[in-house]
């Protein structure tokens, strides 16, 4: 290696090394020189260290790896001997061992961490092509046994990797669970819509994905008489010639002759079709190579997949992989694993399947920036990592706009940080008074204390608890007598309290998931209510606690995860002895049932017919005595501080509910295919949250008080595409419950509710409402759910044209502006300047006074317009702006 | 109620019309081409407006061609089905002997029956269907392509600009996959939210709450462009410009008759009414004739649920009578009013049925090979195009996939096939990538 650093002085222009944010000329021999001397050094190296997301590596960028890769190049050309020593190119596997017929995929990187695919760019040669063959894709195929070498030139360099070819008696045969029903997954044949589908198709039904290979056996030699398989003729077997349409199949041609799949269904015909063994080595796991990568825009990745089995061996799968991106926009992925990125930055994965397991490949493409943006985000972001010195949350975010190349847009004015907070904790715009008091007070503090101050408010547990009320399902509809209502305000109330007395959020749910007793005197047990079948139970307490989507695993083990059914009634079992008696059912959901654990009840897999024990997802059986009731084995699992699932959710929703997105997005859909965006500050946030006992007043105050929560929503060219990273402040629309609210506090006039037994009190917000059977249009075409599910996407904000018209043109909006005793009226009536009244009517609805333009504009208005038609339509026509429908 | 002062297009408070479309518009978010394009769609400058419209009965579900369409008389019993099938006006066309009025206007019709795509399940199959793309493998994931009635929406825009472009009776069905993603939400459909043969129909919010005037409609819409300043690159999602467009339209509603003329059915004669049908079918099917008489360009009627798994018979006798009558009358209909050649019927669903029945005397899901029917807009009736196997089942001859079913109606209304527009990260995606317009059937 010394030879490296003696040669390197003077070939390498150092000057354009830059190192993490500090970007200085270097003195070439001073210590700072040596290290950008052993960046070098380690260029040259052959290395596969994928650890790029790891923060002492941030430094590598685009512009000093290009201009140290034009040095290199300058150096290595001036060396022969030590480039043979020290091979630029990065190929794996370093040796490849097939045998005829089969393949194997090269990938051939360079850069000094191997950062670029060139598998598809370099020169690639077989010195034998009848013993192997290599195509312009990187992928060698084995011809017959013997031995050659494939030549890769890249910009003059050349590495050789051997290839050895073993004759086709030393195959080890192929194994059908692992071999050959991945095949039939690849190809569809086991998919819901064809033979996967419970009644199979044709009289030919295979396991659903696959997760049966003896049944698909049976199904494939034995049923049918047999007549499914030909082994002394393969090429004439039913399933061959239907896959390929040689022979009419409804599912049209899945297979040709050339493909690998073909040749190895074919193989398997051919030598004696063996069946599933147990004792023959098992499918462990796969891995995909890379497994992270920094990429650029518009750029290609080869992907490399090996698959490991219980006996030790490996062997590459690459071509029989289902390849799948989790953002179409950013990434797409071929079916031989060739991802190519868009122009579009930002993180993304790519799901690699095969034979019922799993590998994800994770991928962050930057900015392309110049130079000067690079410096500017550079000292932009040493700045902020400056202030935010006591925040480690904050230095995980900046953090992550440093590897990103992404320069956070500038903090939020006092007026808009005000208003977005209050709609964000309380539900609820902040009067003119408020605004004015929190712009003028001076104190340091004065965004912690305001923040605090919210979080003691009533509305604040209004509005969390319509937001759990949501989630916990509890449906007013169906019914309509006094007695339901009872439930549902009962219900209602109680999670109000807890969430106002800041109840810690693991007793929360443990009061939930085994509340028992009459409804009318434990309220959680009125979950019970819409929660009553065992899958109700389980996608429940999946999506809502603990995160995950699980419904698959009802039919059949999940496909992109890996929970199986053994995991889905394992959960179910917990609720099986779940018992309810007494009622009053004068409607399909009877009410006010006594909730009770019977003595018995028990779950059977679908499949095996065996009795499942009451389990943990993804956990081990609880040891139950005879009378315990599961569900608390359950609960204390759930809130066990080292749980992997109840803090991760409930922080996640949190920060998605400030932040308008999960860190995991969706935030019920947390699995290894959908990684999180930033795993550093959700598990940091997890900790904090389990470590301040749950305490869920603290996370709120940690989220508020965050660097991305203070940003401005305004992007400017450095974070424009940003959407993953909290680079700014995405706006979302108020929510229906708040929108009516704010109109209803900007007017002077609360809305009338009438629902059930009769009206609400006079004053009564939408954010009190105890359950969705309040028949409001606004609230409906605005997005109220029907808290049919635990999915808070139920709640949805997309634009509608019946929204547009129930602002222009509504009884309600018209009446409230109308109304004799409201501020429309009472502005008009009073002995103000114009101008007074109008920025009185910008700070209420704005929490801003009126720019100069805005203020002729309105005067100009109201000279010419009837008195009181005046102010309406000006107020109606700031009701209808972005700037007050949407939090921002 | 209603207290309009002035006639529909007439100014009302010192600024003409075209003033006001150029003062308000621009910043209520409409683009210039879209004001450009109503604008040319409104004047009579010598060149004709396109009045082409599309009118489609969803069967969401899954409709059985086999009992319908493509009868199979020859076939065993568990194929064929419980009907028996009968003469139409050609002689080379049978159907159903539920269809006895289709039957009467065959000439009128078309039929593709060999229409295939690769998915049996609800969800992704109906966006294949309808929006020519194999999309969502679960159902809970968001569709990837725009429908067809929102690429229509885009390309065409209503023909009189007050209308909704795209309209869905009584709401949208087929999975979520009647949007419009990355076209922009303002293509999404506009529902009716009401059953048309409910006898208080009413839409929503179309007249004016009392004391509210158009003059005054047209203040606060002139203040909402001066007021409504917000950066609009603030929010990535869509909503924001959404929002803007259908404020924008909906302040033309409500200044103008047209549209709630439109939607008021009970404007009809109520012996139109009652040749069409008193039911939702056919309601449903004479509220999108006056809708797509009044400017709207695509009307998808989403109407009962067709997912026949078990005792097919009991599920069909309810549904293909009302169906049946609304397409005999509405073709009629059209024909007397010299529109049939403007106004393209569609009647399609994800998929069509198992050829065999099932142990529960129903169908199952079946996209191997089903059937479509197709009339007016320039399609020739009285013409089968594509056959399927003895039994049904696969396809015999002329294979037709979803995105050339979709490409014949884009080309019988004048979309330019070579239509691309920009999906969310800016690549251009053909509307109908590797579609063929059926021109057998032109």
């Amino acid at each position: 290696m010394a030879c490296c650093r003696d040669r390197s002085k003077p070939a390498v222009s150092i000057e354009h090394v830059s190192l993490g944010e500090h970007h200085q000329h270097l003195d070439p021999f001073s210590s700072e020189a040596s290290v950008a001397i052993d960046f070098l050094r380690r260029f040259t190296v052959h290395s596969r260290c994928n650890n790029l997301f790891a923060p002492h590596l941030r430094w590598v960028r685009t512009a000093p790896v290009f201009a140290v890769a034009v040095g290199l190049t300058a150096l290595l050309y001036t060396d022969r001997h030590a480039v043979a020593e020290q091979p630029l190119l990065d190929v794996v596997p370093d040796k490849v061992r097939l045998f005829p017929d089969d393949s194997q995929q090269l990938l051939i990187r360079i850069g000094d961490q191997a950062q670029q695919d060139v598998t598809d760019q370099v020169t690639l040669l077989s010195r034998d092509p009848k013993i192997a063959a290599i195509t312009a894709q990187g992928t060698v195929r084995g011809r017959q046994p013997g031995q050659t070498v494939i030549e890769i030139k890249w910009d003059g360099q050349t590495s050789e990797i051997p290839v050895i070819v073993g004759a086709n008696e030393q195959r080890p045969p192929l194994r059908f669970s692992s071999d050959i029903v991945p095949v039939l997954t690849k190809l569809g044949c086991n998919s819901g819509g064809c033979h996967g589908k419970a009644t199979g198709q044709g009289q030919f039904k295979l396991s659903l994905l696959g997760f049966d290979p003896h049944l698909d056996y049976l199904a494939l030699v034995k049923q049918a008489r047999g007549r499914r398989l030909f082994p002394s003729a393969p090429e004439r077997s039913l399933l061959l010639l239907k896959a390929t349409a040689q022979m009419p199949h409804g599912g049209g041609r899945r297979l040709n002759i050339l493909d690998d799949d073909y040749r190895i269904l074919k193989q398997w015909i051919a030598t004696g079709s063996r069946g599933p063994n147990p004792t023959e080595a098992s499918l462990e796991r796969i891995e995909v190579t890379p497994q992270r990568q920094t990429l650029k825009p518009e750029s290609r990745q080869q992907l490399l997949v090996t698959a490991y089995y219980s006996n030790g061996e490996s062997q590459d799968v690459t071509r029989r992989t289902i390849y799948q991106s989790n953002q179409q926009e950013l990434a797409s992925v071929s079916k031989s694993g060739r991802i190519e990125t868009t122009s579009q930055p930002g993180l993304f994965s790519v799901m690699a399947r095969f034979g019922g397991k799993i590998a994800t490949f994770h991928a962050a493409v930057p900015y392309a920036n110049d130079a000067q943006q690079q410096q500017q985000i550079a000292s932009r972001l040493a700045s902020l990592e400056v202030a935010s010195q006591d925040s480690r949350f904050d230095r995980l975010l900046i953090q992550q706009w440093r590897q990103l190349g992404i320069l956070p847009s500038a903090a939020a004015a006092d007026h808009k940080f005000i208003r977005r907070v209050t709609i964000d904790i309380c539900g609820t715009l902040p009067t003119r008074e408020e605004v004015e008091a929190y712009i003028n007070d001076k104190s340091e503090d004065k965004r912690e204390q305001l923040i605090n101050r919210l979080l003691e408010r009533p509305e604040y547990a209004n509005y969390f608890a319509l937001k759990w009320a949501d989630i916990l399902q509890n449906r007013g509809s169906g019914y309509s007598t006094s007695k339901q209502r009872t439930g549902t305000s009962l219900f209602s109330r109680w999670i109000r309290d807890s969430i106002g007395e800041n109840k810690p959020y693991d007793q929360f749910v443990t009061e939930i998931i085994t509340g028992s007793g009459s409804q009318l005197e434990n309220p959680p047990t009125i979950w019970h209510r819409h929660v009553r079948t065992l899958p109700d139970y389980v996608e429940s307490v999946a999506q809502a606690f603990l995160g995950v989507r699980i419904q698959c695993a009802q039919c059949h083990h999940h496909p992109f995860e890996r929970w199986s059914q053994a995991d889905y009634y394992g959960l179910a079992a917990v609720f099986s002895r779940v018992g309810r008696k007494g009622g009053f059912a004068d409607a399909e959901v009877p009410t006010n049932e006594t909730i009770f654990l019977r003595d018995t009840g028990t779950v059977l897999h679908p499949r095996t017919q065996e009795v499942i024990a009451p389990r943990a997802l993804g956990g081990p059986d609880f040891s139950l005595e005879r009378y315990d009731d599961p569900r608390i084995h359950l609960a204390r699992w759930m809130t066990q501080r080292d749980n992997p699932f109840l803090a991760r959710t409930m922080v996640n929703r949190l920060w998605a509910h400030f932040m308008g997105r999960g860190i995991i997005h969706p935030i019920d859909d947390a699995r290894s295919t959908n990684p999180p965006s930033n795993p550093a500050l959700l598990e940091a946030l997890s900790q904090d949250f389990v470590e301040h006992g749950y305490d869920i007043k603290h996370t709120i105050g940690i989220i508020c008080n965050s660097l991305a929560y203070r940003l401005d929503s305004a992007p400017h060219d450095l974070n424009k595409h940003d959407r993953q990273t909290f680079a700014r402040f995405y706006p979302r629309r108020l929510t229906a419950e708040v929108l009516l609210d704010a109109i209803s506090q900007v007017l002077a006039v609360p809305t009338e509710f009438n629902g059930g037994p009769g009206k609400f009190p006079a004053g009564t917000r939408a954010i009190e409402l105890p359950d969705e059977n309040v028949p409001v249009h606004f609230l409906d075409v605005f997005g109220r759910p029907a808290r049919d599910s635990a999915c808070e996407c139920e709640r949805v904000d997309s634009p509608a044209l019946s929204q547009a018209l129930e602002l222009v043109n509504s009884e309600l909006l018209q009446s409230k502006l109308s109304a004799k005793e409201g501020y429309v009226a009472k502005l008009a009536a009073q002995k103000l300047a114009t101008e007074q009244k109008v920025a009185d009517v910008f700070l209420r609805t704005f929490g801003r006074n009126p720019q100069s333009g805005e203020l002729d504009t309105a005067i100009q208005f109201l000279k010419d317009a009837d008195p009181i038609e005046g102010y309406r339509s000006l107020i109606w026509a700031l009701l209808a702006t972005n700037e007050f429908m949407f939090n921002h | 109620m209603l207290s309009l002062t002035g006639s529909a297009y007439k100014n009302c408070d010192g600024f003409t019309r075209r003033n006001f479309l150029q003062v308000g518009a621009p910043l209520l978010g409409l683009g210039l081409s879209d004001i450009l394009r109503s604008e040319s769609n409104a004047k009579n400058d010598g060149t004709p407006v396109n009045r082409k419209s599309l009118i489609v009965f969803w069967t969401h579900g899954g409709m059985s061609q086999q009992d319908t369409y493509d009868m199979k008389p020859d076939s065993p019993p568990e194929y064929r089905g419980m009907y028996q099938p009968i003469q139409t006006t050609q002689s080379d066309i049978i159907v159903s002997e539920r269809f006895p009025m289709q039957a009467k206007v065959m000439d009128l019709l078309a039929q593709v029956r060999s229409v295939h795509h690769e998915n049996g399940i609800h969800a992704p199959s109906a966006h294949w269907m309808q929006t020519g793309f194999f999309g969502p493998t679960l159902a809970r994931i968001a569709a990837q392509r725009p429908s067809f009635g929102s690429v229509i929406s885009r390309a065409m825009g209503p023909w009189q600009r007050q209308m909704p472009a795209y309209v869905t009776v009584p709401k949208s069905e087929a999975f979520g996959y009647q949007g419009s993603v990355y076209l922009g939400k303002s293509h999404n459909p506009f529902e009716v939210g009401g059953n048309p043969n409910a006898k208080d129909f009413k839409v929503p919010n179309l007249s004016l709450p009392g004391g509210l005037t158009v003059k005054n409609v047209q203040s606060r819409r002139f203040l909402l462009g001066k007021f409504d300043t917000l950066r609009r690159d603030i929010d990535t999602t869509e909503v924001m410009d959404g929002l803007d467009t259908f404020k924008a339209r909906a302040m033309e509603m409500i200044a103008g008759e047209r549209v709630r003329k439109a939607f008021d059915i009970s404007q009809e004669d109520p012996q139109l009414r009652d040749r069409y049908g008193r039911h939702q079918y056919g309601q449903s099917a004479l509220l999108a004739r006056r809708l797509v008489e009044a400017g709207t360009r695509c009307v998808t009627i989403n109407t009962g649920y067709w997912d026949h798994h078990n005792e097919i018979e009991k599920g069909l006798e309810e549904h293909l009578p009302p169906l049946d009558r609304a397409i005999w009358a509405l073709v009629d209909d059209l024909k007397q009013r010299g529109m049939l050649d403007d106004v393209v019927i569609y009647c399609s669903g994800e998929f069509g049925r198992t050829p065999l029945m099932n142990g529960h005397a129903g169908r199952d899901h079946w996209s191997n090979c089903f059937t479509v029917m197709l009339a007016g807009g320039g399609i020739q009736g009285g013409r089968v195009v594509g056959a399927s196997e003895k039994h049904g089942g696969g396809v015999k001859e002329r294979l037709a996939t979803p995105l050339d079913v979709i490409a014949t109606i884009y080309h019988a209304l004048g979309i330019p096939l070579g239509t691309h527009y920009e999906d969310s990260t800016g690549r251009p995606v053909s509307i109908v990538d590797a579609g063929r317009p059926i021109l057998e059937l032109m």
